[in-house]
């Protein structure tokens, strides 16, 4: 008798985003599908505009990502300009990128993740979560939001205001670096890469505990995307396209962003409106890929900074070729953290932030602009189309969570494979499948402020509609 | 709690602003910015996140202002406190949870308000419906009028909306 099991996170306006995991007639899980919201509507809302506004509109699209979205989206306006911007302007831009991962990240591992990480999933709910952790870890709490707090510094250091700052715009930057902005951020320095020292050398001390969940959270072969530099350095803004295989095999490499469309398709799914792009010449199945910091660091050489580098040796040893876990996404973003400081570091000593030479100016020289850079949660695609007048008559924003669609597909299917037993819901699937997504950190908050909250409803019902048993997180 | 603290006054509106009367919050923030009151600090944000403790700790008093898509005829006062046991599960936090926030890290959630302005539209768009600019106006001249008080000894009429 096949049966489904529904997920439903509560959002207020939109953001519709479930769960649904599939019984077979033996009561085993057949398959899961996780549903998220796509951009659809801006894409809409931004037609008719003049493609120099979208610097100011895309990045009120998301209120965690918004730096992420600015880049982009300055990119595709250098395309449709066709200019190479000033060497200082793509110095900034990439200043501002690394402070959005810094943030990010710190969000996503101190915050959301750090509390089953160091706690436990079969802690009592109670005390699973930030509040939990203060009281176990008070210092590693702390640290975790001054570091937080850096990354959003550099970010206002250069933009004036942390969240949504109309900075970058096609052609390059409004402003050079202040010497008080980047004394203030040097000064900091020397805590921020204590703080993530210090955790790292935790984290890697758990890890043995966690072999358990690193071989059922998301741990199958899969492509993996994202930029690198022509040498194969971690890229985060520049670069081109690089796929690699679960054997770490490069499967393509040096794609230009905006030929994107030849080597990504989409799919469609009947139960959802969400589609799932994949590596066109290998088809849906075998095309599935991963974005965002397991895959960068899996596609990479190196990292292109010293300690980061000796992170990635030791990140390596934990799987053959690729690192293929889904939950080794957690340790790839604390690497990225340290490389981001690492990177900040060194731009922080070069005279060129300082530079009065940071913007081109064009006309209308391309009718297409693809604008791509690495989001904290993937590689981030802003395609826009224009008349000759600059209006903007086609966008296609292609945003991390939506790529990573298949692959948390497989990760929920895999934790409920071994977790549901006995057609019931159990608090340790809850626990498990809520942390295989939170491995990926989704950004369902991109619509309103609200949309994001993980309030979870599973229902399991039989092959007639018939509830069988629900179980809610609030 | 710093000499002096008490006086300060801080509004954070948030909301989304791409999202027709979401964006009421950050409207409202913004008009404050503005108007330049003494001893009154405002802050427009999409969502509150964790980093905004540290800013709510250093408070005098904090008044909260969000859209709100519960109905509604008019816009709403309500006194916040810490939750019991509050947690944090996703990109972005409610208020309660941002004072237990502040509490636990830097030892302090000052009093603090809801207020809240009913949203009619909530679709793509800059503009507000009329409805929830009427309740913006409204929750502008409240915030200045509770703010141009001596603090403590007027919070039962902040709390009550008069």
């Amino acid at each position: 008798m096949a049966s489904r099991i529904v997920i439903d996170p509560v959002t207020r306006i939109e953001g519709h985003a479930k769960i649904s995991v599939f019984l077979d007639d033996h009561g085993n899980v057949s398959d899961a599908a996780f549903h998220v919201v796509e951009f659809r509507g801006f894409e809409k809302f931004c037609l008719g505009r003049p493609y120099t506004e979208m610097t100011g509109i895309t990045p009120r699209i998301c209120g965690i990502c918004p730096v992420s979205h600015l880049l982009a989206s300055a990119k595709a306006g250098d395309a449709i300009m066709a200019v190479s911007i000033p060497p200082a302007a793509d110095k900034l831009r990439r200043l501002m990128n690394l402070g959005q991962i810094v943030q990010s990240h710190a969000l996503s591992f101190f915050h959301l993740s750090a509390p089953d990480l160091l706690l436990g999933w079969d802690a009592p709910p109670a005390d699973r979560n930030v509040f939990g952790l203060m009281a176990s870890h008070r210092e590693l709490a702390r640290a975790g939001i001054r570091l937080r707090q850096f990354g959003q510094e550099v970010i206002e250091v250069l933009g004036g205001k942390r969240i949504h700052p109309a900075w970058a715009v096609p052609g390059g930057v409004r402003a050079p670096l202040g010497n008080e902005g980047r004394e203030r951020l040097q000064a900091w320095l020397p805590e921020v890469f204590a703080t993530v020292r210090a955790t790292l050398a935790l984290y890697r001390g758990t890890l043995p505990a966690r072999e358990g969940e690193s071989r059922v959270f998301g741990d199958f072969p899969s492509l993996f995307m994202g930029l690198v530099a022509p040498d194969g350095t971690w890229e985060h803004h520049g670069g081109r396209l690089r796929f690699t295989d679960a054997g770490g095999r490069i499967v393509a490499d040096q794609i230009e962003p905006r030929d994107y469309r030849d080597v990504i398709a989409e799919c469609a799914h009947p139960s959802s409106y969400l589609k799932s792009p994949y590596y066109r010449p290998l088809g849906p199945e075998a095309g599935m890929y991963r974005v965002g910091p397991l895959a960068r660091l899996n596609i990479c050489s190196r990292m292109g900074v010293p300690e980061a580098d000796e992170e990635l040796r030791r990140f390596r040893a934990l799987g053959r070729g690729a690192v293929t876990s889904s939950f080794h996404y957690h340790y790839a973003r604390l690497i990225e953290i340290l490389a981001a400081l690492e990177y900040i570091e060194r731009a922080l000593r070069d005279p060129d932030l300082g530079s009065a030479e940071l913007r081109a100016d064009a006309g209308i020289n391309s009718r297409r602009g693809v604008g791509a850079s690495e989001a904290p949660r993937g590689t981030l695609f802003h395609d826009y189309s224009v008349d000759a007048n600059g209006l903007l008559t086609g966008v296609n924003l292609i945003v991390a969570t939506g790529q990573n669609n298949l692959a948390m597909n497989r990760t929920v299917a895999q934790i409920a494979r071994h977790f549901v037993t006995g057609g019931r819901i159990t608090e340790p699937m809850l626990n498990r499948i809520e942390h295989g997504i939170r491995c990926f950190d989704p950004c369902l908050s991109c619509s309103t402020h609200a949309v994001g909250h993980m309030a979870l409803h599973v229902t399991l019902l039989d092959a007639d509609g018939k509830v069988r048993h629900e179980a809610w997180r609030d | 709690m710093k000499p002096g603290a008490t006086d300060s006054w801080l509004v954070i509106g948030y909301g989304n602003t791409l999202r027709e009367d979401d964006g009421a919050g950050p409207a409202v923030a913004e008009a404050i910015a503005e108007r330049g009151a003494p001893g009154v600090r405002a802050l427009a944000c999409p969502q509150l996140s964790p980093e905004h403790a540290e800013t709510v700790a250093a408070a005098g008093q904090v008044i909260f202002v969000d859209a709100s898509a519960a109905g509604g005829a008019g816009i709403g006062w309500e006194s916040l406190a810490p939750p019991a046991a509050a947690t944090i599960d996703g990109h972005t936090l409610a208020p309660g949870t941002l004072l237990a926030l502040a509490r636990q890290v830097y030892g302090r959630a000052p009093p603090s308000f809801a207020l809240t302005i009913p949203a009619r539209r909530l679709g793509f768009g800059e503009r507000l419906s009329p409805e929830t600019q009427a309740g913006v106006d409204a929750a502008i001249r409240a915030i200045l009028e509770a703010t141009s008080r001596a603090a403590p000894e007027n919070q039962k009429a902040i709390r009550l909306g008069q």
